[in-house]
């Protein structure tokens, strides 16, 4: 008790030195938990969602940015397919596919462009409001709506692609019909669209007032067009769209083939290296990573205990110098009749004080941690490049 | 994600929690297909209110949601209804029976018009009336039918296509009987014949009258002007004219057939009783032009 007292004592008579010590043990002892924490958590959302994503289509390119788009919704957009690549899936009767927009975003969340089957085949569930039913109305994941402080009935705006490209989409500004039940996966911070919608921000479809006067060629009316920046009640049957629907673009296809040997069947279609669209399983592609992520691990894990190494020597060269600084102390100590076990105790009391203080700020930071892994990966999957 | 394709495919209705699947349909023929095709297996409704033209109906929000949890939403396609361009369906519960048939679809000229309350409408781009060709409409059951496997197994008899296919076969014979040789021109109320026309050998020019209202005199000027400009000697009614309308046009030396474009239920009898009786009404009036 007296050799805590004195260890309390001497450590807050001290006390910057003593926060510094406390504050390097913590850090000690938290980076390598939150790395190992997040490392397993990131491999673990990324093969769940891969899994859960059995097979993707898009242009024949980098498999990553693909699958990184389509099932991740990242910022590494792949050159757009078309909508032709889902028709072919339904023509071929092997499997439902389900088209992906992803170029656009909104508030910093992604804007998915999507058909409602997506809401199906994901299981995703409605906490607040409905799915969108019309053209210009969105539904928000939950992390979305919380980020943006956004419910049902507010109206969310696209973000404009390029403020100095003129002939760029427009944004539009979308009426919020529903909120889904949080899901820890991409999916809570995306905001979901008809993909016709998608179609409208990108200017393939849009709406305006009747405005050719009689006597008037279409060419010369169309200089005075101004396009409706909010769909309503009022405006959505000038809505329309231009252009083969076969053509208008998509950045991944998710299909769910009906069974195995459909799966199979469609994997071949997709083979020739010179056909415009490839067949990716995001599993494959994301073992693959995570194999990677592992072998980086490794090397985190390898260096992460020599640096812990040299932490702790230079923690405990701290304490071994600021007892040769108390050497004089420690004699006149020694000189009233303290013994070496006291001045034993004394020592230990103090090594013990810092490390239960850097453990009582490394706890809940690190309890905090594993407790949110699951979202903190998710964003840090999000964020692509 | 077996298990949601499954649940994908069986999705319940939960706006109509019932036992039997709901199917909703956007036309009457679609809607007279899936039931001969489901037997009563499923219940099947009309999405476009009576009274109202498919081509023409907006559905509300409400509506909207309502042919959202069908089980199944039967589309004729074609562009009949325009307004699924603008609202959220679900692909996978959602069949086009025109889709694939792109080659034999007949595009048409721009034609803005007014139906009262209704607002005015477009015909634009194709016709939209596939299944006044028997063989048409044949291959949209086709459609249907494998669609119906595929969603509501349960709910689609074995035999039931090959019954209806074969209705409709005998119904085409009975149109390709109507014409032998070149095509004969025939004036129609309302562009509505064009796939009648081009199955059955007849050269129809539309005229665009309103339902049931007797023509105007600048009308009557303009069905005489086609009349010297086709050499038709027969009037097509989509519905039965007023008296005054027949008389009218009977007094221009006109045949006249009543055949309506079934787009809704027809006042009496089925889809197949109705073309029936119009193929008879047309031939007699062919016959009385001759």
């Amino acid at each position: 008790m007296n050799a805590l007292y004195l260890a309390l004592a001497n450590l807050r008579f001290h006390w910057v030195r003593t926060l510094v010590l406390i504050v390097a043990a913590a850090l000690v002892g938290t980076v390598p938990v939150l790395t190992r924490t997040l490392l397993a958590q990131g491999e673990a959302a990324l093969t769940a969602r891969a899994e859960a994503t059995p097979l993707l289509l898009g242009t024949r390119g980098s498999r990553l940015d693909l699958v990184m788009a389509g099932a991740y919704f990242t910022d590494d957009l792949p050159e757009p397919a078309t909508m032709a690549a889902a028709d072919a899936v339904w023509e071929s009767g092997l499997g439902i596919p389900v088209p992906l927009h992803t170029t656009f975003t909104a508030g910093e969340a992604r804007i998915v462009g999507t058909t409602l089957d997506y809401f199906d085949l994901r299981g995703l569930e409605i906490a607040q409001g409905r799915p969108f039913a019309l053209l210009g109305e969105a539904v928000l994941g939950a992390g979305a709506a919380a980020r943006l402080g956004l419910g049902v009935g507010d109206t969310i705006l696209s973000d404009p692609e390029n403020l100095f490209d003129l002939d760029g989409a427009y944004p539009l500004e979308m009426g919020i019909t529903g909120i889904f039940a949080p899901t820890g996966t991409p999916d809570d911070d995306a905001v979901f669209v008809d993909i016709k919608t998608a179609w409208v921000i990108e200017g393939i479809g849009h709406g305006h007032d009747d405005i050719v006067v009689a006597g008037e060629d279409a060419a010369t009316a169309a200089a005075r067009v101004v396009q409706f920046a909010r769909i309503t009640e009022d405006n959505i049957d000038s809505f329309h769209f231009h252009g083969d629907p076969a053509g208008y673009p998509v950045t991944a296809v998710m299909v769910a083939p009906y069974d195995d040997r459909a799966a199979t069947i469609l994997r071949g279609r997709y083979l020739d290296a010179e056909g415009p669209v490839q067949a990716v399983v995001p599993a494959d592609v994301i073992d693959a990573l995570v194999a990677r992520l592992l072998r980086i691990a490794s090397l985190v894990d390898a260096v992460t205990v020599v640096v812990g190494l040299a932490a702790a020597l230079a923690l405990g060269l701290a304490l071994f110098l600021s007892w040769r600084l108390r050497a004089p102390e420690m004699r006149t100590a020694f000189a009233l009749g303290a013994g070496r076990g006291t001045i034993a105790r004394l020592a230990l009391a103090e090594v013990g004080i810092v490390i239960a203080a850097a453990l009582a700020i490394a706890a809940p930071i690190v309890i905090l941690l594993i407790y949110n892994a699951d979202i903190i990966a998710a964003r840090l999957i999000a964020l692509g490049t | 994600m077996r298990a949601a394709v499954a649940a994908v495919l069986l999705m319940a209705a939960p706006a109509w929690a019932q036992d039997r699947p709901v199917i909703v349909a956007d036309s009457y023929p679609m809607a007279y297909f899936a039931e001969r095709l489901t037997g009563g297996a499923a219940e099947v409704r009309l999405a476009v209110p009576e009274g109202r033209d498919p081509s023409s109906w907006r559905p509300g929000l409400s509506d909207i949601i309502e042919i959202q949890a069908a089980d199944l939403i039967v589309l004729n396609g074609a562009g009949l209804s325009d307004w699924t361009t603008r609202a959220a369906l679900p692909r996978a519960r959602t069949v086009e029976t025109a889709r694939g048939l792109e080659a034999a679809f007949i595009a048409t000229e721009t034609i803005t018009h007014s139906h009262g309350e209704e607002g005015s409408h477009s015909h634009e781009g194709v016709a939209t009336h596939t299944w006044l060709d028997l063989d048409l409409a044949a291959q949209q059951a086709e459609v249907l039918a494998t669609a119906l496997g595929r969603a509501l197994p349960e709910a689609t008899p074995d035999d039931a296509l090959t019954t209806l296919l074969s209705d409709l076969q005998a119904l085409d014979v009975q149109g390709d009987a109507l014409v032998a040789d070149m095509p004969v021109p025939v004036i129609a109320s309302h562009p509505r014949y064009e796939y009648l026309g081009q199955a059955y050998g007849l050269s129809v020019t539309s005229l665009d009258w309103e339902a049931g209202a007797t023509p105007d005199a600048a009308q009557l000027i303009e069905l005489r002007g086609r009349m010297a400009e086709t050499g038709a000697g027969v009037f097509l009614w989509e519905a039965a004219p007023p008296d005054a309308a027949r008389e009218a046009v009977a007094a221009l030396g006109l045949a006249q057939a009543v055949f309506p474009p079934l787009a809704m239920p027809p006042e009496q009898g089925d889809f197949l009783d109705a073309f029936r009786q119009g193929l008879s009404d047309l031939e007699t009036a062919l016959t009385t032009s001759e």
